[in-house]
């Protein structure tokens, strides 16, 4: 896996601000545009705890891989 | 490489500046603490390498248990010539991979990044140095690999959003 993947994982997904009607969701260049604006609605601290918790997540998959 | 080794982010930088040291945070995870939607399984972070700043790290890095994960089953240690020295220093800590980076980009050390971070709470009260999104963007345009290509759209959007009023 590289070190830096697209954050794909959401799990707090459920907080993402409403998208206002007729903003583009996805860039011209294929970029999410909602994950964005989702991230900036959080402070850095909690930014870092999105990160912290898809890696996490990932370790734990590979825990329990490892274990079969 | 143990593959149990447990990441733990905001450890790792509580550790770093409870030991005073003076550092950047820069690639992903100065990404994300900016809000752009990436991830990384490593800390990447410019070290000021004058003397008594290298002492300091070696104490973090000592309560760290920090080696080398380029040869693990070695256990090797980082001493001071080597944080002094111009190479990266590719790291494996209990808290998950460190990289102690000398410089970034066109050889942008320390000194240099300094006037284009910024300071952010990042949580338990730890306030940590940041580089910003707009020379996170420039060094990666710099350096340009298959990795800094395929997260460049995000940066430059993430700046594009930020930047609305």
């Amino acid at each position: 896996m590289p070190a830096q993947t697209w954050l794909c994982h959401n799990p707090t997904m459920e907080l993402q601000p409403e998208t206002a009607p007729g903003a583009p969701s996805i860039s011209e260049d294929g970029v999410d545009l909602t994950l964005i604006r989702w991230m900036l609605s959080l402070s850095p601290a909690e930014r870092l705890e999105v990160l912290q918790q898809f890696v996490t997540s990932v370790e734990r998959i590979r825990a329990e891989n490892d274990a079969d | 490489m143990p593959r149990t080794t447990p990441t733990d982010f905001l450890a790792l930088l509580k550790v770093l500046r409870n030991h005073g040291v003076d550092f950047i945070v820069v690639g992903g995870v100065g990404a994300v603490l900016h809000g752009a939607p990436v991830s990384t399984f490593d800390l990447d972070v410019v070290h000021s390498r004058d003397d008594a700043n290298i002492e300091r790290l070696l104490g973090a890095l000592d309560e760290l248990e920090s080696y080398y994960r380029t040869q693990p089953e070695k256990r090797l240690r980082p001493g001071a010539s080597h944080l002094s020295s111009p190479g990266h220093q590719l790291l494996m800590t209990r808290f998950g991979p460190l990289d102690l980076l000398c410089a970034v980009g066109r050889s942008r050390d320390y000194t240099a990044l300094l006037r284009h971070s910024v300071e952010m709470l990042i949580g338990q009260g730890v306030h940590v140095h940041v580089l910003s999104l707009e020379t996170l963007i420039a060094v990666k345009e710099e350096t340009a690999g298959d990795k800094d290509l395929a997260t460049l759209p995000i940066l430059h959007r993430t700046l594009a959003e930020k930047s609305k009023p």
